[in-house]
């Protein structure tokens, strides 16, 4: 079926093609108990791109992201991921989840753990790397998120920022081939999310193929190679940063952008 | 002075509540302290306190209870001082005394009791004997902050270390002298720690397979923990001490420790299992989401992430539920007829030196000095552990 | 459009979640019923061994054995026993239950009293009961108490003239007449009292004067019960000493009273420390929000932290209610013929143990589901109240 261009979002920016595609949604439904949560996503992200979802609560920007890995089941569709096919394949969901990784909202850190050993974790126990490798690289990642020193401490001595740091190089220290972000700064006090933002830049501008989910609009305009506005349930329409921000086609997209900027 | 105007004489009505009740307490305790000091026969104590404390153990065989009381008083002490994490700055030499004093005045009293009822120079010695391994202990695990290359050693294999000697003597006690013999005081606590100890994985499963999403698995450990939470532990005890030896093949001959054993277990695994389920409730989804993202397997996440957590929320709960079993050993006394220290406490009464002469008072008040004084020490001790749990972690 | 890579092979059972998680549950089921199974064929192959009975038949037998206190005589099948012991469970449990609340609750308001002494003698009788056994409270009440300090018949103790006090138990002024009228009176004044209090809830509504239930509905009880005691021609009876027994009155039997005693005593120093819990947990802001539109303290304490408290322990509450039932089985060390003492002597006369015990078993089960269900009930209804 055709599609108006600024609604498909299985349209990669740039010249990719399908081979490029890292994450392909085709047919999405997902269902809670009574709510329809995804109703037919057709979506797709291509190798080092970066893509910002936004839209209101409930239109299912998280469900979508938490698909991917497995954290929500979806009912209907295919969801492929690196070549992977998402089924009840516990192998394939296993592979898929060491080629994906996530920084939640609420950081999630493993309180009762050092910083070190939350980093190491999953090098560690998923990949079985030996001890010492896996603190070696757990350290050049919090060096790369500029928090080296705080390695022997507890999640609970750092602030919200730099717990938040710690949280993405736990997710690179599976060298993931695409990162999935829900609502990275949602939780930060506002003088900290810059810090967090800015790391997330720099993984961008290295080529880190990155779904994000956020409101900060400013963020994605800087960083986004597509912008996917959903609500309801559906994409609603898809496009460049400023396509979306400051030419938006849908009313929905007119309608929630007016509210937030 | 104002204080106790502003306590104790408020208004009208407060001072009638301060004379009434004060007046009342002062009246107990008098009666209490005239059975004690005047006309309380202890003699009946003093001559029984080895049965009531050990029951029929051999006496040649004491040196190893002794040996392992010491043993455990040493490593309590040396695991308590050694701990890295205590802050470097110490309050005055005067304070540290006061503290020492509220902390371990009670059990110090109750030692210094059990050796002027025995009255003998041999508790005396054993007195001092285990005076000397706690200081021991102290001075080991000051040794431990001070001395850098000992603080090397990782936390797990120095507590392993210490933990050598009172399991190596405890393990010689259980060799040498037969637990049949093992009555008094003794029994109780052989009888609550071993039943702590087995319960405790059973109760880790029946709560992790009460949560579990799986219908069957949940089922299961539901029906079992509420059977068991629905019963009496002394009716389970009664069906025990004449049932149990149907239920297992006739080679085993099960006595009476080992039944009191299995129920305690069996029973306790409930509760255990409802306090672990309760730790496992309160730890956030977003621990074991984190875990599913990084690609850990189930097995991995329950026992590296929430588990641990879970575990160290509830140990006050856990330590509480050890208190009630220690109480509750007791009913093996009646039940079974395991003679623990109130079984032996009535039985001394009924001995023909003392028979009809109403010493049942002194003996209860003893046995129930002993309980009280074991449980309230291990409840303050709960609560300082609480505590330290909630100021370390958030 | 885009091309799709061809749909995989559905995987292999052994990697399906699907199938794993069911094929796990198997796995557990099969191990639990192979427990199951090897514990009841050891109890066939030994109880064959024995030749004991293994159902129920037993209950037809006659009982040999009689209780004190009771009509029930040698021949009656055991059936009537167990269901003498029942009732007997369930006197000690109702009654603990009521006194234990009324006690736990002051004690819980004591420990929080401002008033020194109150506190310090609150505190310490808290303290000392909680960290002994209970089966040593009970042999304490039994044997100290009752059997020891109480006189014998000929020098009864008689308080006030009203009980007797012996080491038969205590007597006290009971009422002579049909008790079922009496509790259908009960009843009429309570509904009528109930509705008093309704009624001049709404007075109080619409005029905004206090209602003042309780200097109306008070009165209104007192007098409903008076009259109707009058007019049906009840009357008191008080024990007294005939010629070594007591006549009159209602006798309760001393391993009644001492379990009754020992459970109430010991069950109310927890309920205080959950009662005490649940005050304190009431936020802090509710006092001051309470302070700050000038409620007495009285009122503060019936219409905002009581109210707020008792929904806080009631979960609590209904676990000790459970234990104390449970505890009740203790009787059965003190001679007094609840559940658990008629099993246990059935059994020593004859009965075969396992059948006779899971029967025990089962009936404490049914009670505690029963006792389970009415504070989930109430428990609900107070939650509902405030949405």
């Amino acid at each position: 079926m055709s599609k108006d261009v600024f609604t498909d979002a299985t349209k990669m920016s740039g010249d990719r093609t399908d081979d490029d595609a890292i994450v392909v949604m085709d047919n999405v439904y997902k269902r809670f108990k009574d709510f329809e949560a995804l109703k037919g996503v057709n979506f797709k992200v291509g190798k080092q791109e970066v893509v910002v979802v936004i839209g209101p609560s409930g239109s299912g920007k998280s469900t979508l992201i938490r698909c991917i890995n497995r954290l929500e089941e979806h009912d209907d569709g295919r969801i492929i991921v690196d070549g992977t096919e998402l089924t009840t394949d516990i192998r394939n969901i296993q592979e898929i989840r060491r080629e994906t990784g996530m920084v939640f909202q609420n950081f999630n850190l493993f309180p009762h753990l050092s910083i070190m050993t939350n980093v190491a974790m999953g090098p560690r126990q998923v990949r079985r790397m030996p001890k010492k490798e896996a603190e070696a690289l757990a350290l050049e990642l919090l060096t790369r998120v500029k928090i080296p020193e705080q390695a022997d401490k507890y999640p609970a001595q750092l602030s919200g920022g730099q717990q938040q740091r710690v949280a993405i190089a736990r997710a690179l220290a599976m060298k993931p081939k695409v990162m999935l972000f829900d609502e990275p700064t949602s939780a930060l006090d506002p003088e900290m999310i810059n810090e967090v933002l800015d790391v997330i830049k720099e993984l961008a501008k290295e080529g880190m193929t990155m779904v994000v989910v956020t409101h900060e609009m400013g963020f994605a305009r800087e960083v986004a190679d597509r912008v996917v506005f959903m609500a309801d349930g559906e994409i609603v329409e898809v496009g460049t940063p400023v396509e979306i921000f400051d030419h938006p086609k849908e009313e929905r997209t007119k309608k929630f952008l007016s509210q937030i900027l | 002075m104002t204080w106790m105007r502003r306590n104790l004489f408020r208004t009208v009505g407060d001072s009638l509540l301060t004379i009434v009740f004060g007046a009342l307490a002062l009246y107990v305790l008098w009666g209490l302290a005239q059975f004690v000091f005047v006309t309380g026969r202890w003699e009946i104590i003093q001559v029984n306190l080895k049965i009531l404390l050990v029951g029929r153990f051999p006496e040649e065989l004491l040196w190893l209870v002794t040996g392992s009381v010491m043993a455990l008083a040493f490593w309590i002490a040396a695991a308590a001082t050694s701990s890295l994490t205590t802050k470097e700055t110490r309050p005055s030499l005067g304070i540290r005394i006061w503290h020492a004093v509220q902390r371990f005045g009670l059990l110090a009293a109750t030692g210094l009791l059990l050796i002027a009822l025995a009255g003998d120079v041999a508790s005396v010695i054993i007195g001092g004997l285990i005076l000397t391994s706690i200081v021991m202990g102290q001075l080991v695990g000051l040794l431990r902050r001070k001395i850098a290359a000992l603080r090397t050693i990782s936390s797990w294999i120095w507590h392993l270390l210490l933990a050598a000697a009172p399991l190596a003597m405890i393990s010689a006690t259980l060799l040498q002298a037969s637990v049949d013999l093992w009555e008094g005081f003794l029994i109780n606590f052989y009888i609550a720690i071993i039943s702590i100890v087995l319960s405790f994985p059973l109760g880790v499963l029946l709560a992790l397979g009460r949560r579990s999403a799986l219908p069957i698995v949940r089922l299961i450990s539901t029906s079992y923990i509420e059977l068991i939470r629905g019963a009496p532990l002394f009716v389970l005890l009664l069906l025990a001490g004449v049932a149990l030896e149907f239920f297992v093949p006739s080679t085993l001959a099960p006595d009476k420790i080992f039944r009191a054993v299995t129920v305690f277990t069996l029973f306790t695994a409930a509760y255990i299992a409802e306090i672990v389920r309760g730790g496992l409730q309160s730890i956030p989804r977003g621990q074991t989401e984190a875990g599913k993202a990084l690609g850990l397997s189930t097995t991995k996440i329950t026992s590296l992430v929430t588990l641990p957590q879970a575990l160290r929320n509830v140990i006050p709960a856990q330590i509480g539920q050890f208190i009630s079993l220690f109480k509750d050993t007791t009913l093996a006394g009646v039940a079974l007829n395991v003679l623990d220290l109130l079984n032996v406490g009535t039985a001394i009464t009924k001995q023909e030196d003392y028979l009809g002469q109403g010493l049942i008072y002194e003996a209860l008040a003893f046995v129930a000095l002993l309980f009280w004084v074991g449980s309230y020490v291990m409840s303050r001790e709960s609560q300082r552990i609480e505590k330290r749990l909630g100021v370390g972690q958030r | 459009m885009s091309s799709l890579p061809s749909a995989p092979p559905k995987p292999p059972l052994w990697r399906d979640t699907r199938v794993l998680r069911w094929a796990f549950q198997i796995l557990v089921l099969a191990i639990v019923a192979g427990v199951i199974y090897w514990l009841y064929s050891n109890y066939q192959t030994n109880i064959a061994k024995s030749s004991i009975p293994t159902d129920l038949r037993f209950l037809d037998n006659p009982t040999s054995f009689t209780i004190p206190g009771n009509d029930l005589n040698q021949s009656q099948p055991v059936r009537d026993a167990f269901v003498q012991g029942f009732y007997n469970t369930l006197r000690v449990a109702i009654v603990g239950i009521l006194l234990t609340t009324i006690l736990g609750t002051l004690v819980g308001i004591a420990r929080l009293s401002k008033n020194f002494m109150v506190r310090l003698v609150a505190t310490s009788y808290v303290e000392l009961i909680r960290n002994i056994p209970l089966l040593l409270l009970l042999t304490f009440m039994n044997l100290a108490v009752v059997l020891q300090t109480f006189p014998r018949i000929e020098d009864a103790w008689l308080p006030l003239d009203l009980f007797v006090v012996s080491n038969r138990g205590i007597a006290i002024p009971w009422f002579e007449g049909s008790g079922a009228i009496l509790l259908a009176i009960l009843a009429t004044a309570l509904v009528v009292t109930w509705l008093v209090v309704k009624i001049r809830g709404r007075v109080s509504d619409s005029t905004g004067k206090p209602a003042r239930s309780l200097v109306w509905g008070g009165p209104t009880f007192i007098v409903l019960m008076i009259g109707g005691w009058v007019l049906l021609g009840y009357d008191w009876v008080l024990p007294f000493v005939d010629d070594r027994a007591t006549s009159g009155g209602l006798r309760l039997d001393p391993s009644f009273f001492a379990l009754l005693v020992t459970l109430v005593v010991y069950t109310s120093a927890h309920v205080a420390e959950i009662v005490r819990g649940s005050i304190q947990a009431v936020a802090k802001g509710q006092g001051e929000a309470a302070d700050a539109i000038a409620l007495s303290g009285g009122q503060k304490m019936r219409l905002v932290i009581l109210p707020q408290a008792f929904r806080i322990a009631m979960p609590a509450l209904g676990n000790q209610y459970l234990n104390l039932i449970k505890n009740s089985s203790l009787g059965a060390t003190i001679s007094y013929f609840e559940l658990t003492q008629i099993a246990q002597i059935t059994v020593g006369n004859g009965s075969p143990a396992v059948p006779a015990f899971t029967l025990t078993l089962l009936v404490y089960l049914m009670i505690s589901l029963v006792t389970s269900v009415i504070v989930n009930i109430a428990n609900r209804r107070l939650a509902l109240v405030e949405r």
